[in-house]
């Protein structure tokens, strides 16, 4: 037993070495020898959720990288739901708390990044001649004051999914403008009653988020090192106004709608009881195998912009992002491991996310997949961030826009003070954090 | 000093009764002994529950307490703090929200909850208190299943019976004509998002009070109730003059710690949709002390609000108590 693991050492030495040699040229000498992770392990923190089964993908990515590196690594999987706080608790901790990798949403790079606990690997990427491939949407969001906090791993937009079925029942074509969005959701709910034409719902922002851009407006914009609120803005209003009044006016969307989240969304389209909605490039898939029956029924379609061309849509997504442990260095090599080539095509392929680099994107757009493409075209022409600031994520935890589109649907206040109000909180936690 | 008075004493009064000197010095030490025995021992047995209890209570409390008179920024290996004084509690205290919404719905809430549940409760224990043993056995595990369930599941039953539109509450209303399901939606409204939250407490609450009072009304002699009826008092009389007054700690304790409880109520409000901050309509105090510190990052503040939320319990339960003990005084 014993001799076998020392077997295993050497031979992990001997092609660590030769790897680390390989992968040196044009670096400078001394890096070789940082990334020799003989007998080291390192903790990596993945969401669960994203890849159905992901653990024999990280059996291989772990095999690749010991042979690479010598270096194991130790996959946890951790909850959407919980991880934030685990997160900012294990920060709190230090250097023997945090893992040495991490998958790390988009928006809370902003809030790891000013706790000095994420490693700024701007040198690296360019070392490595990655930076001109990156997606740029992607790039920027893990991007402060020119430093960047990891490597964009996989990515994923919100554009329209409908049924094709129904749509082709009743003779209808997908929209492509503001007006024919209106129009086509209050035909499906003269025609199908029973099914939710187009939900306006209340708990989901980034519902809500593509109108407000498509109409020309910003949730929020930045002077310098401050940030202000441009939710009330006419150009955001009129698009806020444009999205409720299809509850409110147009009555596409029922009472019920009210306070739902994405999750109710996706509860319902599974029941078959939707026609038309925001939906992400992952919807498909989720609804599909929640209810086979819908198999083939979908179709998607970018969100128009008000007349023709898109709406921008939140490009939301992962960064693998290495920690300030004493394994940084073999932190990084496994981060370009996972987030290029065979290894990133492979994560993006089981998950139906898109990766977030541009040549790899390219490819999958390439494929021509009806439910793929419409999302691939969205991500790479239309795809918007939210403000790259630590106070946005706690804007988004207290949720001021769903509390603005609430407020309005159930007619408690006017969609300008709505707006005022949703400014007004906004612009309260932009100074708290200042 | 004071010890060789004391010890002096003794010493004239007690050599008549008792022996000679030495036998005297011996028995003064015994009772020396004996008595930091006495001072000590309760200490000593108390010490490993104290000291669980200050590790688990006093210490997170006096935590919190530090926490809300600072500003925290959480950093890489240790956080920040910058102290603060009272701003937290001032923002706190004049805030329109705490005011308008916040502390009405966290008291009239918990009133209705404390009521309704040892109401509910009592009837349920007068039912049981009379049912054979067969039914009993049958009302009792249905009951007591409502206990065990756990708040998220007992909620999210809750949510799906007043569901808009396709719950069963909602369909049953609207096929009634009371209301149009298509257009209703109780979750955004503050008082059909209450009368919800309370059921769902209260249903969760009661068979805590039922097994209580039951096992009171165990204790009451039957001749009672027979002397009663022979002196012509009816069931209502029997329930107010006999029952009520015997059992009335008991009553006492199951308000108080329904009382604590629901004040505290904060899965059942959080977990209804709207509840989880869409809503500043239905904040209590527990969400509102968790969205200030968990959702905005201001642990100060959040810590503020979860302090005046501990100060209201604690007089609210220093009230009870006192009617608690004056009370049996009244009975001795």
């Amino acid at each position: 037993m014993k001799r076998r693991v020392i077997a295993a050492g050497c031979i992990a030495l001997t092609l660590g070495l030769t790897a680390t040699a390989c992968g040196d040229d044009g670096g400078d000498g001394d890096k070789g020898d940082k990334a020799d992770g003989k007998g080291k392990t390192l903790t990596v923190w993945i969401m669960e959720g994203t890849n159905p089964d992901p653990r024999p993908f990280f059996k291989e990515v772990g095999a690749a990288f010991e042979k690479k590196t010598g270096a194991k690594i130790k996959v946890e999987y951790q909850q959407w739901a919980t991880a934030q706080k685990k997160f900012t608790t294990a920060i709190e901790g230090g250097p023997d708390q945090v893992p040495d990798v991490a998958e790390v949403g988009t928006t809370w790079v902003p809030q790891f990044a000013e706790t000095d606990a994420l490693v700024d690997v701007t040198d690296d990427v360019k070392k490595a001649d990655l930076a001109g491939d990156l997606v740029e949407g992607l790039k920027d969001a893990g991007t402060l004051d020119g430093k960047q906090y990891g490597m964009p791993w996989y990515a994923g937009v919100r554009s329209i999914v409908y049924r094709k079925d129904i749509f082709e029942k009743h003779d209808l074509k997908p929209p492509t403008t503001w007006k024919e969005l209106q129009e086509t959701a209050k035909k499906l709910k003269e025609k199908e009653p029973g099914m939710v034409a187009f939900p306006v719902a209340g708990g989901a922002e980034m519902f809500a988020a593509p109108f407000v851009w498509g109409a020309g407006g910003e949730l929020a914009t930045q002077d310098g090192d401050t940030w202000k609120s441009a939710i009330n803005s006419p150009e955001a209003v009129k698009g806020i106004k444009y999205y409720t009044d299809l509850a409110t006016k147009d009555k596409v969307s029922p009472a019920k709608v009210n306070t739902w989240t994405e999750k109710e969304v996706g509860d319902a389209w599974n029941k078959g009881q939707i026609s038309m909605a925001v939906g992400g490039n992952w919807t498909p898939k989720a609804i599909t195998d929640a209810n086979p029956k819908l198999k083939g029924k979908l179709g998607a379609v970018p969100i128009p912009g008000e007349k023709g061309g898109m709406s921008k849509s939140f490009l939301g997504g992962s960064y693998l992002s290495v920690f300030d442990t004493d394994k940084k260095d073999l932190g990084w090599e496994l981060v370009k491991l996972m987030t290029t080539g065979e290894f990133a095509a492979k994560w993006a392929k089981q998950t139906n996310y898109f990766p977030g680099q541009n040549s790899e994107l390219k490819k999958i757009e390439q494929q021509k997949d009806p439910l793929v493409e419409p999302f691939a075209k969205q991500m790479l022409e239309a795809g918007a961030t939210v403000p790259k600031t630590k106070a946005y994520g706690e804007i988004q935890a207290s949720k001021v826009i769903p509390r603005m589109v609430q407020s309005i649907l159930t007619g408690k206040s006017s969609v300008q003070e709505a707006a005022d109000q949703a400014a007004k909180d906004m612009d309260e936690i932009f100074a708290k954090d200042k | 000093m004071k010890d060789t008075l004391v010890s002096g004493e003794p010493k004239a009064t007690i050599p008549s009764a008792r022996g000679s000197r030495p036998a005297d010095g011996a028995a003064e030490a015994a009772r020396r002994r004996k008595k930091l025995i006495t001072l000590t021992r309760p200490w000593l047995l108390l010490a490993p529950s104290l000291v669980v209890l200050a590790g688990l209570l006093l210490w997170p409390l006096i935590q919190v307490g530090k926490l809300s008179l600072e500003d925290y920024k959480v950093k890489f290996g240790g956080g920040e703090s910058t102290f603060t004084g009272l701003d937290h509690y001032q923002d706190l205290l004049s805030s329109d929200l705490l005011w308008k919404t916040v502390l009405p719905n966290t008291v009239f809430f918990a009133f209705a909850c404390v009521g309704l549940t040892v109401a509910l409760g009592t009837a349920v224990a007068l039912l049981l208190n009379r049912l054979g043993p067969t039914w009993k056995l049958i009302c009792s595990v249905s009951i007591l299943a409502a206990w065990a369930m756990p708040a998220v599941t007992g909620t999210y039953v809750w949510i799906w019976l007043f569901q808009p539109q396709d719950g069963m509450v909602s369909q049953l209303a609207d096929s009634l004509g009371l209301i149009d399901a298509e257009t209703t939606n109780w979750f955004t409204e503050r008082l059909p998002f209450y009368v919800i939250a309370t059921i769902n407490v209260v249903h969760h609450g009661f068979p805590f009070v039922a097994i209580t009072v039951l096992a009171g009304l165990l204790t009451i002699p039957k001749e009672l109730y027979e002397a009663g009826e022979i002196d012509g008092a009816n069931a209502w009389q029997r329930f107010w003059k006999i029952t009520v007054p015997t059992i009335k700690p008991v009553f006492l304790v199951v308000t108080i710690l329904s009382t604590i409880w629901d004040f505290k109520v904060f899965t059942q409000v959080f977990l209804m949709p709207g509840g989880s901050g869409d809503n500043p309509d239905v904040y209590n105090l527990g969400v509102y002390s968790y969205i200030e510190a968990f959702a905005k990052n201001d642990y100060g503040a959040g810590a503020a609000a979860a302090v005046l939320l501990t100060l209201l319990l604690l007089v609210i339960t220093i009230v009870y108590i006192r009617t608690l003990f004056r009370q049996g005084e009244e009975d001795l």
